[in-house]
């Protein structure tokens, strides 16, 4: 066992809970932050301590490097968890706060670097070994140029952040003037939420999977993966739906192992030394190839734990520290089971547009081996501001059917209300005969449309029980 | 007791209280029924009871949902539609006709405006860009028309149902 640390958790909602749970575990002091505009973060009923940071915009609290440096001086901070999202990804961020001798809870910056660019990131994957999409060698500075490129590889073509993640920033252009209407948006898109404009194009693979492997390593150049997930079921091309094992690879154990050991193979040449997820693109042919590597923890690395038992948070920090990770061998790394992430998103589940709103009720009546992280509670205010995930509701089975049922009866006992989520839409999908089948790729929003299999007709029962309990409750029941 | 139920498209419910029975010191029987356009379209009864300090609710009185407690919720919600709930009366100023009007669906900031007042522009056009969520979404024209008055600029910060931009039909 290690000395206590404090560790400054720079992320909010759901994760930074996540994160002060993993903290407390270790017996390290999880220290929380809070901002202007968000005076009720409930993250920190799970913080040790609480910091003020001042501000009310993002750039003046979570992405103001500066200001973090001086917090970390003020509260003798020893390590930061970044999170997702904010400045996870970001060299600028983890070297300053090398220099400054804290402990970065991540990657080391070199490997932040050559795979925070989309650009460097395909280039070095390609000379490791994993075939990349074709597109442009770097960025594009023109539109026509673009345009150039993508009647090279021909259309249809992705437009995208050089510096992008999270489905941010992204345009799908199906000739040279989509190219031209686009362009500019997904430059300001993309200026706006990394700070850097620079874009490029790419080949867009008609029905492809979204594969990604799991990669957990310490500083004495151990790497692990610890099997893939399937986020084929994406809106926006982020992610809603995911699941551990990949259906579409199935029990091709010959197939999972190729693509596992190319991902730690790729890990491997990085020297990483953190968790990570090479994130792959599979074609109808189980051809794949790289898309990136997210040198972070992930949203859905929840149905990961689930399968494995491992717990990627605490491993993370341990790694950071230089502490063993306890993990004697890839082959002691075994998988029981499937797991189903749903994201639980303050949207209409129709539109799928974000819904802002006031939480006015939560409850929860679950199935046994339910996992529901949120940083949901009732007066919570859901801002334009962030992202508008809320929770993530994850159900474990024995096997894949199983998972959904209990998933589908999670869903039945998730009650939020008083703003528009996407629950409605995740009951669809769970009794939905392709995704039941696990015969779905990323094309599945967009041709299955579970969206309009919702049931919109006016549900009397359900408004008379909700305004009988008001009822019931004024009358001092 | 009557509640009026509004959805944005100014949909109007009214849903009734007809009937309130106390069984016990937990259980309350309740009848409802809507009305719509000064037609019935459905009655029913439920009952509520009180298990380990929540709510818990029932059609039969044998089959028992749990709901979620709620203080006075002004909002309610079917799928994907948002109610707008007024207990007791009815509210007087609820907006006029806002057709070639363009109003703000959720808060956001304007990132770039796309047509001139006294610009020709056609339905589906983009006459602006709003970011919300951190996403890009293009505010179009829901008619062939002139636009009449714009009263946003770019770098505002705008909350819901903000009137942005007056489209008059050509």
């Amino acid at each position: 066992m290690s000395t206590q640390k404090r560790i400054l958790i720079m992320n909010r909602g759901e994760i930074a809970a996540r994160i002060a749970k993993a903290c407390r575990e270790l017996g390290h002091t999880a220290v929380g932050v809070w901002t202007d505009n968000e005076v009720q973060a409930k993250h920190l009923e799970v913080c040790d301590e609480w910091v003020h940071l001042k501000g009310s915009n993002n750039q003046e609290t979570y992405l103001n490097i500066p200001k973090i440096l001086e917090l970390c001086r003020e509260y003798k901070i020893d390590g930061v968890h970044p999170g997702y999202g904010f400045l996870s990804e970001n060299t600028e961020f983890s070297q300053t706060l090398v220099k400054n001798g804290i402990t970065w809870i991540g990657p080391h910056p070199e490997a932040v670097r050559v795979m925070g660019d989309k650009a460097v990131s395909k280039e070095f994957a390609q000379k490791n070994g994993i075939p990349v999409v074709p597109g442009s060698t770097g960025a594009i500075p023109t539109i026509e140029e673009a345009i150039k490129i993508a009647n090279q590889i021909k259309y249809p073509i992705l437009l995208k952040a050089v510096a992008g993640g999270g489905g941010r920033g992204m345009r799908v252009c199906q000739n040279d003037q989509d190219i031209r209407n686009n362009f500019e948006a997904v430059q300001r898109e993309s200026a706006a939420a990394f700070k850097n404009g620079d874009l490029l194009v790419e080949k867009y693979i008609v029905n492809p999977h979204h594969i990604e492997v799991q990669i957990l390593a310490d500083k004495k150049g151990n790497v692990f993966h610890f099997f893939e997930r399937e986020c084929s079921i994406q809106r926006r091309h982020q992610k809603i739906v995911e699941e551990a094992p990949s259906p579409f690879i199935g029990e091709d154990e010959n197939l999972r192992q190729r693509v596992c050991q190319s991902a730690v193979q790729l890990a491997k040449a990085i020297n990483y030394d953190s968790a990570g997820t090479v994130e792959l693109i599979m074609g109808e042919d189980k051809e794949f190839y790289f898309l990136e590597m997210n040198t972070r923890i992930q949203v859905e690395h929840p149905i990961t734990e689930e399968i494995t038992g491992i717990d990627l948070i605490v491993c993370m920090i341990q790694s950071a520290f230089g502490d063993d990770l306890g993990i004697p061998s890839q082959e002691w790394i075994k998988r029981t089971g499937h797991a189903i992430e749903c994201r639980i998103c303050a949207e209409d589940p129709i539109t799928m547009l974000p819904a802002p709103g006031f939480v006015t009720g939560c409850e929860t009546n679950f199935p046994q081996g339910i996992r529901f992280d949120n940083c949901l509670y009732k007066g919570l205010n859901v801002t334009p501001d962030f992202d508008p995930m809320v929770g993530k509701l994850v159900a474990k089975g024995i096997v894949r059917d199983v998972a959904i049922r209990k998933m589908r009866a999670a869903l039945d006992g998730l009650l939020i209300e008083g703003l528009k989520t996407n629950i409605p839409l995740h009951k669809v999908i769970m009794n939905e005969e392709t995704f039941i089948k696990g015969k779905y790729s990323t094309a599945y929003i967009t041709t299955i449309k579970p969206q309009e299999k919702v049931n919109l007709s006016m549900d009397y029962t359900s408004i008379y029980k909700k305004i009988a309990g008001v009822e019931a409750r004024r009358m001092g029941l | 007791m009557r509640t009026y139920l509004i959805d944005s498209d100014k949909n109007e419910y009214i849903v009734d209280l007809t009937k309130t029975r106390a069984h016990s010191a937990e259980m309350v029987e309740f009848e409802f029924r809507t009305i719509k356009d000064n037609q019935e379209l459905n009655k029913e009864t439920v009952f509520i009871r009180k298990l380990a300090d929540q709510y818990f609710a029932s059609t039969d009185g044998v089959k028992w949902n749990k709901l979620a407690r709620q203080d006075s919720p002004s909002i309610l919600l079917n799928v994907d539609r948002v109610f707008k709930l007024y207990r007791g009366y009815k509210p007087s100023t609820l907006g006029g006709d806002n057709v070639g009007g363009l109003f703000t669906q959720m808060p956001g900031k304007v990132v770039k405006i796309m047509a001139q007042v006294g610009e020709k522009v056609a339905k589906g056009q983009t006459l602006l860009i709003l970011e919300a969520m951190k996403m890009e979404n293009e505010i179009k024209s829901g008619l062939d028309g002139v636009v009449k008055a714009i009263h946003v600029k770019s770098g505002d910060a705008l909350e819901n149902g903000i009137l942005m931009m007056e489209v008059e039909e050509a």
